[in-house]
């Protein structure tokens, strides 16, 4: 009788409804150690269950884990996800081509600093979207983000060695990421002044003209706040090129501090709506830069979730950082983190002082870490 | 008696150098500085390397003196210091815990038992607890203990407990160990108690370390200790550091020290066995918990916490005062387990200890006492028993009834039984009586926002809320009418809000909240789409019960509500016109969009949008109005949010118009190019430079420019400057920028300061710590000003508090055969730390355990919290990086051991223990080690020899059978290399189709028929999933230190009194050993030729049979012959006897001669000697005188 209750333990997990936020849910499962279980997903839908680019992510994250348990029923809109330990090594992954590497590469982002041995994640697919945030983005704000956090030294890199646009894909990155045993508490306060801009106008399989077409324009709309812009061109060609036709451009507002704020834009995959004039595409894009910066905060508005899991999983001590108004997925984020790791974020509004012309409102996030140390790398 | 040598006694030089120079240095001559300037030449460099060495040296001594500095994350308020009182029993322990108490607080306790608390200075409170000899125990307080009194017996000397636990305190982190050496006055010989407190101390000195203080307690006045003894041992106790351990560091805990059953007794009676709820009590320790976090009871196992609150302290340190004893009132003690602090006070009971003995003592007291104890052992609800019992305020007056109590009663709080939680909650009836409440404070069921409302509500605006409910509920029936109207109303309610926005009082900017959450209450359950926890369930349940308060109040007062419904739509009307009309006038679109997104993005309760809206997502989905119509809103939104697309961008605000000149300039100042601050702007920083550098020449022009005359400090005046701009720009910003710019400036004075008077080389080091030292300030100063119960949201219960845990499912054991001196430990685990794995780790088997360890022999380890029986297997890593396994742990070596058990960080060491009952191995703990690495597989690997014998063999082919069994087999091993006993090596081929599991091999040699070939090979092995945690607490009492697991196979079969049938062969027997033969010497003709003769065989061949033709025939004689032939041997045979006789008699006679000759010869030589020596004597002298005369002569020629 005594030994009732002994062999099992104590966690359970946790139960969601619905496919959204699948990746977040994921994640923190995979970080935290806590099985999950997501229900009715799309279970009124025509089609219910999983999409391809969600078991795309699955297997990605059974590539990277080790002893993971993953039950999905017949219609696929229940899945039940009891976590393994974060193995790491050298990975490669043909990414759904439904959405793009970043969706992806986002997640892996989060993962790669808890692994056992380093991280050489090798991901094909669609490189640049307008749904995700593109590599180049995630290259330009998500890794030096990270370094602010300790992550960083040798073999810190994204590269991309093809690029391939929706819907054809054929595109090819390469990410390579250290471990941790424990990520450094922050505090980020003051994002300081943008001291330049910099951006990757890129094209395949068209006119190289496109991109140059695309920065001047852009540099029509941001040259009325700072001189320093190089945006560079980048025409793939060949091999390199992927198989779909299209453009696009990103661009990175360096701080002070060093800090980067970023904003991009892709053209519409063929055959999928309107074709864009690659000077609209610049000077949207400029925009777009603009109303990220009128957002402001130290953190990218697409890596703010990043930026809290980081906090979340530093040491016991305060961490802080200044972001933008929060988007719903940051918001959501917190929910999730709260549920994981029980860590709630204290929330303060820094509204701007009267003759202050530095956009809106911005939020400082404060929380204490859970002292989260990596349990998968080996201690030799 | 000493046989030491007298030394010389040291005389002291009067004159000469020597005393010349120490008479300098007395008076203060020369100093080092001088003696360099004086002989430059002594002190120069004479080797380079021998100066890099010494520099060397000395860096390496520095560095090694640094320790990697740490953020101090001790609280302003620690918990009381755990001091574990340990020794063999009959030490004196219960004595010394008696002693330091009434040392402390001039109190007595009785029985100790459990956790005793005491505070004992201004800034420390200690807490005691004794460790009995049970091995879970020992284990179970050396990972909660800051410092451990070890009690020895001096007149005994060490026992192994004593061995042990410092064993065990080595594996879990080595906290503060503080020796005590008793029964002192047992020793009669003074000398012999020198002697033993000397070896003692040095034997204590090699476990702990060099000087590690080591207190002895001469003896015995009372049967207590000498009081001044003690009071010393207090003083060192209440002066102690303490050092961080890691693992305790790194994981909230708790040392129990209240226990209370909250398990409804209906449920107990119908099933004794059921599962308890239990509250925990004790000071959080080590760092944040968080509620609903994981915890594992050693000796219980793991458990999911149902709830953590934090409750006022029992035994709190005194005010801060200017004074340095404590007085009496000062000097508290708690010790609930030991029955000390009688009534206590729970969040909602009170509970009261009335122990046997005091209630005898207190007899005129009786019918308090009657009801107290009538409350204590009840056994039915709370309710019931309320509504049985009949209490008389005065002895001898009527009896009250229960339902007149129950109307007084009922003015203030209802209790209500809450079948899910497990424990009475009160109700509030009134909200004005819920404000005298005080203890509803430290209640945080409700959600505080709530509770804040409740608080600072006035009547009014409860009103108004009630109002706007019926508002909004008459606004969801509306929900039925054409689409068309609908979205009016909601564009109207957005419209409201956005009103709300502009309002100033915060009051209703939240009520606005709490009504847009409860309009989008689905939208927001959507978002938050399904939180696990009980704690919404609680919430929507007091969400619920609020609901039917008002639902009550509304039957009740009717009128009243109409009256303010319609007065409160009018209002809204009004509002929504007025702002109508504004945005009518101002007709900017920015404005209303910036208005709005505040509203939405940036409001104050940005905080409850994230996190508490959960509160209104819990309603019931359709809920009943009047009891006849359902309210059903349309799920499209909900499901769409759910299933929404997984995207992280944030898509950009359309309210933005990038083309507008406003917009752009709204962000002007982001940029290098834009305006800078106060202290940063370039002109400003130009200026200041002027002032500090003003003074220059320029050299190519020969220009001299002059700056400012007065440049006493020029960095003062810089500073001063800015702190009279920043304190005119004080007065504009509120306090809390003030506070930050004070902290600002005093920290840039420190950094001045430090810059100043530090040595100025500052190393890595010392920013590393510079660094930790601003952390740890900010991780103090951030959440200072919050209230506790917000700050718990935030950090977590922080350590030092005094925390209750409630946990439910707690074994029925675990209560009924609690036992207080048994430590009960709450220890937190950390997110991953529930799970279940592989385990790699280094093991070393004890040095000073008996016997070697038997890979899949069952092993209790001690690993984090828990105590737990697991299979280990035992290996070895090969040079190529295999895990080999072996079948026994190497005697004095490291080796490693795989096992599944609770998922635990790397680094983290642990003790193996083969069993935990009783005392029968000599020292118990069997290895020690620390944890390599988790993984959910493991590769050990198993050697593997398959042999097969040549049946056939070709040149150097061969046909090898018996190694395999099917073809299958050998085709999965083809190409593989086999090898002989002797050494040849070869590859397998390609199987035969007979005989079955038959191949055909390759050597590089001839094989023989007698070689045996095989096959090395590796199979991996099966780490045993066995995790059984030790459930030592769960036993009954008496009985906790005899819990037994699995048995080892050995144990079973003696315990069974199996023995295995011993293979026949390795019997022994008697020795018979048969006749050797030897075959004959054989030598080669050719050796024989070569040998010398003597070594040469001779020709002795025996006599071969003659043959027949050179056999001669016997003779038969005749009779004559015959007696012929006796007659001749008869008279041969007197012939012979004569013949014997004369020789005999001839040989005596000639040895007669023989015997006279030879005296003759000796009578002969005796003659010739004497005849010699005549001569030799007259030659002798004759040669005397001639060398006299010869001397004679040559002296006389001289």
């Amino acid at each position: 009788h005594c030994g009732r209750h002994n062999n099992n333990m104590a966690s359970h997990g946790l139960t969601y409804d619905g496919c959204n936020f699948f990746r977040q849910r994921l994640v923190l499962s995979t970080l935290s150690g806590k099985r999950v279980k997501i229900s009715n997903i799309r279970s009124k839908e025509d089609n219910p269950g999983l999409r391809d680019f969600e078991a795309s992510f699955i297997r990605l994250l059974d590539k990277v884990t080790n002893g993971s348990r993953i039950e999905i029923n017949q219609t696929g809109s229940v899945l039940f996800y009891q976590p393994g330990l974060l193995q790491g090594g050298s990975v490669e992954h043909d990414c759904n081509t439904q959405r793009s590497i970043g969706y992806y590469l986002e997640a892996l982002l989060m993962l790669a600093p808890f692994m056992k041995t380093s991280l050489k994640a090798t991901l094909r697919g669609v490189t640049n979207d307008p749904i995700d945030p593109t590599v180049d983005v995630l290259k330009s704000t998500a890794l030096p983000l990270m370094k602010k956090f300790g992550i960083d030294g040798e073999g810190f890199d994204l590269k991309v060695v093809k690029r391939g646009m929706a819907p054809g894909g054929g595109g090819e990155v390469v990410f390579t990421c250290p471990v941790r045993r424990t990520i450094r508490p922050v505090q980020l306060m003051d994002p300081g002044k943008i001291k330049r801009i910099r951006g990757v106008a890129y094209s395949v399989r068209v006119s190289p003209q496109m991109a140059n077409r695309i920065v001047e324009s852009a540099r029509g709309v941001l040259n009325q706040f700072i001189p320093d812009i190089y945006i560079y061109t980048d025409h793939m060609k060949g091999a390199n090129s992927g198989k779909s036709p299209g453009f696009g451009l990103t661009l990175v507002a360096e701080t002070l501090n060093g800090f980067f704020l970023s904003a991009e834009m892709s053209s519409t995959p063929q055959g999928q709506g309107d074709p864009m004039l690659p000077e609209d595409l610049g000077r949207n894009c400029a925009k777009l830069l603009l109303e990220e910066v009128h957002r402001g905060g130290c953190v990218d508005s697409s890596n703010q979730s990043l930026a809290l899991l980081l906090m979340t999983l530093g040491q016991q001590d305060v961490s802080k950082v200044l972001l933008g108004p929060l988007s719903p997925y940051t918001i959501e984020f917190l929910r999730h983190i709260r549920d994981f790791f029980q860590i709630m974020f204290k929330v303060e509004v820094r509204k701007p002082l009267e003759d202050e012309r530095k956009g809106g409102d911005k939020v400082l996030m404060t929380c204490v870490g859970v002292g989260y140390s990596n349990i998968n790398k080996s201690l030799k | 008696m000493s046989t030491v040598k007298e030394q010389k006694r040291h005389q002291q030089k009067h004159s000469g150098p020597k005393a010349e120079r120490k008479k300098l240095k007395k008076q203060g001559g020369t100093t080092d500085e001088d003696e360099r300037k004086r002989n430059p030449k002594a002190f120069a460099v004479q080797s380079a390397v021998r100066m890099a060495k010494t520099f060397h040296r000395a860096q390496d001594i520095k560095t090694k003196k640094h320790h990697i500095p740490l953020v101090d994350r001790t609280p302003l308020e620690p918990p009381p210091v755990v001091i574990v009182v340990v020794g063999p029993p009959k030490v004196g322990k219960t004595t010394l815990i008696r002693c330091l108490i009434k040392n402390f607080t001039r109190q007595k306790l009785g029985d100790i038992c459990g956790p005793v608390t005491i505070v004992s200075g201004k800034r420390r409170r200690l807490t005691f607890m004794e460790c009995n000899n049970d091995i879970n125990t020992m284990i179970d307080l050396a990972k909660v203990a800051d410092l451990v009194l070890m009690l020895i017996d001096a007149s005994f000397g060490f026992e192994m407990e004593t061995f042990e636990f410092l064993n065990i305190c080595q594996v879990h982190g080595f906290p503060r160990i503080m020796g005590v050496l008793t029964h002192l006055d047992s020793f009669k010989n003074n000398k012999t108690l020198r002697k033993t407190k000397k070896n003692l101390k040095h034997r204590f000195w090699t476990e702990v370390y060099q000087g590690a203080k080591l207190f002895y307690l001469s003896g015995m006045v009372y049967g207590e200790y000498q009081t001044q003894e003690v009071k010393n041992l207090g003083r060192f106790i209440s002066v102690m550091k303490f050092r961080p351990l890691v693992w305790q560091t790194s994981h909230p805990y708790a040392l129990v020290d209240r226990m209370e059953d909250l398990t409804d007794p209906e449920s107990i009676r119908t099933d004794p066995k059921c599962d308890r709820t239990v509250s925990l009590y004790g000071y959080l320790r080590g760092t944040y918990l968080k509620n609903k976090c994981q915890v594992h009871i050693p000796g219980v196992g793991d458990f999911q916490v149902a709830d953590v609150n934090f409750l006022p302290d029992p035994c709190s340190l005194p005010d801060a005062q200017k004074k340095r004893a404590l007085n009496e009132k000062e000097r508290l003690l708690y010790a609930p387990m030991a029955g000390v602090g009688g009534v206590v006070y729970d969040r909602d009971a009170v509970y009261i200890d009335l122990p046997a003995n005091h209630v005898n003592q207190q007899q005129e007291v009786r019918p308090t006492t009657e009801l107290v104890q009538s409350l204590i052992d009840t056994h039915a609800t709370l309710d019931a028993k309320m509504a049985a019992s009949k209490v008389s305020l005065f002895s001898g007056s009527a009896t009250l009834d229960p339902t007149g109590i129950d109307e007084q009663s009922s003015l203030q709080e209802k209790h209500v039984w809450d079948p899910n939680t497990q424990r009475n909650r009160r109700k509030v009836v009134f909200a004005e009586e819920e404000e005298d409440d005080v203890s509803s404070t430290t209640d945080d069921e409700y959600g505080d926002s709530e509770q804040e409302e409740d608080e600072d509500k006035d009547n009014l605006s409860e009103f108004l809320k009630e109002a706007r409910a019926k508002s909004e509920k008459s606004a969801k029936n509306v929900t039925y009418t054409p689409p068309v109207k609908r979205q009016k109303l909601e564009k109207r309610k957005e419209e409201g809000e956005e009103m709300l926005a502009f309002a100033d009082s915060e009051d209703d900017l939240e009520m606005s909240e709490e009504e847009e959450s409860k309009e989008e209450g689905e939208a927001a359950r959507a978002r938050d789409s399904g939180h696990c926890s009980e704690e919404d369930e609680e919430e929507s349940d007091d969400e619920e019960s609020e609901n039917e308060s008002v639902e009550e109040e509304d039957d009740a007062d009717d009128t009243v509500k109409k009256q303010t419904e319609s007065s409160v739509i009018l209002f809204i009307i009004l509002l929504f016109l007025s702002i109508g009309a504004l945005q009518w006038k101002d007709g900017l679109q920015q404005k209303a969009s910036e208005a709005f997104l505040r509203q939405q993005e940036a409001a104050p309760n940005l905080r409850k949008l994230i996190y508490g809206s959960e509160a209104s997502d819990s309603e019931d989905e359709d809920k009943e109005l009047g009891g006849l119509f359902r309210v059903s809103r349309p799920h499209n939104s909900t499901k769409f949010q759910a299933n929404a697309l997984d995207c992280s961008r944030f898509n950009p605000d359309t309210f933005h118009d990038w083309d507008l000149e406003e917009m752009l300039n709204s962000i002007r100042d982001c940029f290098v190019t834009g305006k800078w601050e106060e202290g940063q702007d370039a002109a400003t920083l130009l200026k200041e430079d002027e002032e500090l550098y003003g003074d220059f020449e320029d050299l190519e022009t020969g220009e001299i420019h002059k700056g400012p005359t007065e440049q006493q400090d020029p960095q003062n005046d810089e500073d001063d400057e800015k702190e009279e701009a920043e304190e005119s720009q004080m007065k504009v910003d509120d306090d809390e920028d003030q506070k930050n710019k004070r902290l600002e400036k005093k920290r840039r004075l420190k950094e001045r300061f430090d810059a100043e008077y530090d040595d100025g080389d500052a190393t890595y080091f010392d920013d590393l710590k510079e660094e930790m030292q601003k952390q740890a300030e900010l991780n103090r100063t951030e959440f200072e000003d919050v209230d506790d119960e917000t700050r718990v949201q935030y950090e977590g219960f922080r350590p030092g508090m005094y925390i209750r845990v409630e946990i439910s499912s707690l074994p029925c054991e675990f209560v009924t055969n609690f036992d207080p001196h048994y430590p009960i430990i709450l220890g937190g685990l950390a997110s991953a730390e529930g799970n279940v794995g592989y385990l790699q780790m280094r093991l070393k088997k004890h040095r000073w355990h008996g016997r070697i360890l038997k890979t899949r022999d069952p092993l209790i380890l001690s690993l984090g919290w828990r105590r737990f029986q697991t299979i280990p297997l035992y290996h070895i890593e090969d040079h190529n990086g295999r895990h080999r396994l072996l079948k026994y742990t190497p005697q004095h070596m490291h080796c490693g051991a795989s096992i599944w058990g609770p998922v635990t960080p790397q680094g983290t060491g642990f003790l193996a223990v083969q069993s935990l009952a009783g005392t029968k191995a000599n020292f118990r703990i069997a290895a020690t080690g620390v944890v390599l690495d988790l993984d959910k597989s493991v590769t050990v690997m198993k050697k593997l020899k398959l042999i097969g014998y040549p049946y056939k063999i070709f040149k150097n082919t061969c046909f090898v059978k018996g190694m395999f069994n099917t073809l299958l087999e050998v085709a999965k091993f083809e190409g593989a290399s086999v090898r002989t006993v002797s050494g040849v090596r070869g590859q397998i081929k390609k199987a035969l189709s007979t005989p079955l599991g038959a191949y055909r091999a390759t050597f590089e040699d001839r094989l023989l028929m007698s070689d045996i070939v095989f096959l090395r090979s590796w199979y991996p092995v099966s780490v045993p999933q066995l995790y059984n945690p030790v459930t030592s607490l769960l036993l009954p009492v008496g009985q906790k230190d005899n819990w037994e697991g699995m048995r080892t196979l050995g144990q079973l079969k003696h315990d069974l009194g199996i023995r295995n049938n011993p293979n026949t062969d390795s019997l022994y027997k008697p020795l018979v050993r048969g006749q050797r033969r030897f075959n004959p010497l054989h030598i080669p003709k050719e050796l024989q030729k070569a040998l010398p003769f003597k070594s040469k065989p001779k020709q002795q061949q025996p006599k071969g049979k003659i043959p027949r033709d050179l056999q001669r025939p016997s003779v038969i004689r005749e009779p004559h012959e015959r007696k012929v032939a006796a007659l001749l041997h008869a008279l041969s045979t007197v012939h012979n006897h004569k013949r014997k006789k004369a020789h005999m008699v001839q040989h005596a006679k000639h040895k007669e001669f023989l015997q006279q000759k030879e005296k003759q010869e000796e009578a002969k030589l005796k003659r010739q000697k004497e005849a010699r020596k005549k001569l030799y004597r007259v030659m002798g002298q004759m040669d005397q005188k001639k060398q006299r005369s010869s001397l004679k002569g040559s002296s006389q020629e001289n």
